[in-house]
C-alpha cells in the first residue's frame, strides 16, 4: 500500500477552531437536493402529512370566518334609534347631531323630528290615516337613527354603546336590533367557540403529527447523522440540508392545502352564481393576513419540529 | 519532562466510568510526543476503544484534563468539537460506515465536511482507494463488501483529508496476514509523513519486534 499523500501535512494549523468553512447557500442546496433525491419518498409523506393537517385546520378556519363574516353583515345591517325626550329643546339637537357624529362606532346620523316620524306613520297607515286626525303632531318623540360603522361592529360594542347614550339626560330610550337578531348571535357565538376550540385543538394534533413524523424520519437516520459527525461535520453541516427541507415542506405542504381550500371557496362562489338560494351567502375567503400566518406557522412548526428532533443526534 | 509543547497528546488524571458504577479506567497520565507511534494494548474490555473515544471527544472523562496539541478539550464546547476532529483520522472497530452510500462518497465524506465538493475529492478519494486496494469497488455499497474489504475502507476515510493524528482502533481486526502487514506498513508510511498514530490491538504479535512504545492498559491503568 502506498499513498503519498502527506506532502502537505499542516500541524501548524492544526485546532484552528475558528477557521470556519464557508458554508455557502449553493453547498446547502446542493446536498438538501441529493438528500432529497435519496429520501424522496419520507420527504413526500413528510409534505402530504403537512398538507393534510393543513388541510383540515384551513377548512375549520374557512368556516370560522364564514359564520363570523355571515353574522357581521346581518348585524350591521341594523342601526340603533335614539329616542329624545319630549321636553328636548330644539337648540340642543344639532349638539347631539354633533356627539353622535363624533363617536367612533357611529357611521352616519338622521334626525328624525316629531313632525317627520308623524308623515312616516301616517304614509304607513295610508288609507287608514284617520285615526290620526285630531292628535297632536307632536305627540311622537324626536329621534335620531344611527348606521353604525361596519367595519367595527361588534354586537358587544354597539350594546355598550347603546347604554352609554341611553345615560344621556335628553334621551329617553335607545332601541337595537331585533330580538331574533340577539338569540342569532348568541347561537353564533355557540357555533364559533365550537368551531374554534375544534380549530385550535386541530392545530395541536398538526402539530404533534408534523413533529412526530418529522421526529421518526430523522430518527431513522440517525446513526448516519451520527457517523456524519463523528467524521467532523458541523452542526450547520448536518442540519442544513433538513433545515431545508422543512423549510420547503412547510412551505409547499401548506400552499398545497390552502391551494385546495380555495379552489373549494372559488366552486361555492360559482355555485353561488347560480342558485338563487345559495345567493345570499357571500362565502368569503380566509383574510389574506390569516393565510400568510397558516404558511409561516406552517413553515415554523416543521423547522422547529426538525431542529427539535435532530438535537439529539447533534450532542458530542 | 516533555513540554506540552513537544507532547501532541497529554493526559492528566484521567478516569472515565459509566453508568452506575462501571470504572473503566481512573488516574491516568500520559504524554505521547508529535510523530510518535505508539500501540495502545490490553484485553478485551479494559477501556482501549474508550481511551480513543475520549481524545476525539466521542465521549467526555470523568475527571482529568486532555490537552491535544496544546488545547485542553475541556475548552471545547460541543459545537466546536468538529473542528478537532478534522485533524484526527479515526479508524472505527466497527467502521461505522454508511451504509446506504456506496464506498466513493463514504470516503469522499471526510473531505466533504470541510467544504470540498465532490469532483475536488475526485483524485484523492481514488488515490486512497487504490492504496488501500479498493480502487475496483468505488461504486459498491458497504454491505456488498467483505468485511476486512469493509475495513480498508474505514482507513481509507480515516486518513484522505491528512489528519495529524491517527487513531486506528483494531484497524486489522478483520485482516488476514499479508493485509494485515499491509496496514503496519500504511501506518508506517504515514507516521514517516509526520502523522501521529495511536494503534490499539490486541494482537501482541503485532507488536513483537517493534521498538515503538506499547501502553498496556490493565485493571484501570497504563503500564508502559
Ligand atoms: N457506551 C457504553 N456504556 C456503558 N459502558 C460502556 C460503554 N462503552 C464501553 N463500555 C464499557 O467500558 C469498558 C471498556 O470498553 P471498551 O470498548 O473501551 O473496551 P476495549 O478495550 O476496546 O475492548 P475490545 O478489545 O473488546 O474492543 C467495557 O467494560 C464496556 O462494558
Ligand atoms: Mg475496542
Amino acid at each position: 500500500m502506498h499513498l503519498g499523500l502527506f506532502e502537505g501535512n499542516h500541524v501548524s494549523d492544526f485546532l484552528q477552531c475558528n477557521q470556519d468553512v464557508i458554508m455557502t447557500l449553493a453547498i446547502l442546496c446542493r446536498r438538501a437536493f441529493s438528500d432529497l433525491r435519496q429520501n424522496f419518498c419520507a420527504q413526500l409523506i413528510t409534505t402530504m402529512v403537512v398538507s393534510l393537517s393543513i388541510l383540515i385546520f384551513a377548512f375549520f378556519t374557512l368556516l370560522y370566518f364564514n359564520l363570523q363574516h355571515f353574522v357581521d353583515r346581518f348585524g350591521s345591517e341594523l342601526g340603533l334609534v335614539v329616542f329624545l325626550t319630549e321636553d328636548t329643546p330644539k337648540d340642543r339637537i344639532p349638539s347631539l347631531y354633533q356627539k353622535l357624529t363624533g363617536l367612533s362606532e357611529v357611521e352616519k346620523v338622521t334626525y328624525i323630528s316629531s313632525e317627520e316620524a308623524f308623515g312616516r306613520l301616517e304614509k304607513f297607515l295610508k288609507d287608514e290615516k284617520e285615526v290620526l286626525e285630531g292628535v297632536d303632531p307632536q305627540f311622537l318623540p324626536p329621534s335620531f337613527e344611527i348606521q353604525v360603522n361596519r367595519a367595527v361592529f361588534q354586537l358587544k360594542r354597539i350594546k355598550q354603546l347603546a347604554g352609554e347614550i341611553d345615560k344621556w339626560p335628553e334621551v329617553s330610550k335607545v332601541r337595537f336590533g331585533q330580538e331574533w337578531i340577539d338569540r342569532l348571535y348568541v347561537f353564533s357565538g355557540l357555533v364559533r367557540t365550537i368551531v374554534a376550540v375544534t380549530g385550535i385543538l386541530l392545530l395541536f394534533t398538526a402539530a404533534f403529527v408534523v413533529t412526530n413524523t418529522i421526529k421518526l424520519t430523522v430518527y431513522a437516520r440517525q446513526e448516519e447523522l451520527k457517523i456524519i459527525r463523528l467524521v467532523g461535520a458541523t452542526n450547520m453541516f448536518i442540519q442544513g440540508p433538513f433545515l431545508v427541507e422543512a423549510f420547503l415542506q412547510g412551505l409547499l405542504g401548506s400552499s398545497l392545502a390552502l391551494g385546495v381550500v380555495f379552489a373549494c371557496y372559488r366552486f361555492v362562489q360559482g355555485l353561488e352564481a347560480k342558485s338563487e338560494l345559495l345567493r345570499g351567502v357571500n362565502i368569503c375567503f380566509i383574510p389574506w393576513q390569516y393565510t400568510v400566518a397558516i404558511i409561516a406557522s406552517s413553515v415554523l412548526l416543521c423547522v422547529l419540529g426538525t431542529v427539535l428532533a435532530m438535537r439529539r443526534s447533534l450532542r458530542l | 519532562m516533555i513540554s506540552i509543547e513537544s507532547s501532541i497528546i497529554r493526559l492528566k488524571d484521567v478516569s472515565k466510568k459509566y453508568p452506575p458504577d462501571n470504572v473503566v479506567f481512573s488516574g491516568i497520565d500520559l504524554e505521547i510526543e508529535k510523530g510518535e507511534f505508539v500501540f495502545l494494548t490490553g484485553p478485551s474490555g479494559t477501556g482501549k476503544s474508550t481511551m480513543l473515544r475520549i481524545l476525539f471527544c466521542a465521549e467526555r472523562p470523568a475527571s482529568g484534563e486532555i490537552w491535544v496539541d496544546g488545547v485542553a478539550l475541556s475548552s471545547f464546547s460541543n459545537a466546536q468539537v468538529p473542528y478537532l476532529r478534522r485533524k484526527i483520522g479515526v479508524i472505527f472497530q466497527d467502521f461505522k460506515l454508511l451504509s446506504n452510500h456506496t464506498i466513493f462518497d463514504n470516503v469522499a465524506l471526510s473531505l466533504e465536511v470541510i467544504g470540498l465538493g465532490k469532483k475536488q475529492a475526485e483524485q484523492r478519494v481514488m488515490q486512497v482507494l487504490e492504496g488501500v486496494g479498493l480502487a475496483g469497488k468505488t461504486s459498491h455499497y458497504p454491505l456488498q463488501l467483505s468485511g476486512g474489504e469493509q475495513q480498508r475502507v474505514a482507513i481509507a476515510r480515516a486518513v484522505v483529508n491528512r489528519p495529524s493524528i491517527i487513531l486506528a482502533d483494531e484497524p486489522t481486526g478483520n485482516l488476514d496476514l499479508q493485509r494485515t502487514e499491509e496496514v503496519i506498513m500504511l501506518m508506517e508510511e504515514l507516521n514517516a509523513r509526520g502523522a501521529t498514530i495511536i494503534f490499539a490491538t490486541h494482537d501482541d504479535r503485532l507488536f513483537e519486534n517493534t521498538h515503538r512504545r506499547v501502553l498496556r492498559l490493565l485493571n484501570g491503568k497504563i503500564r508502559i
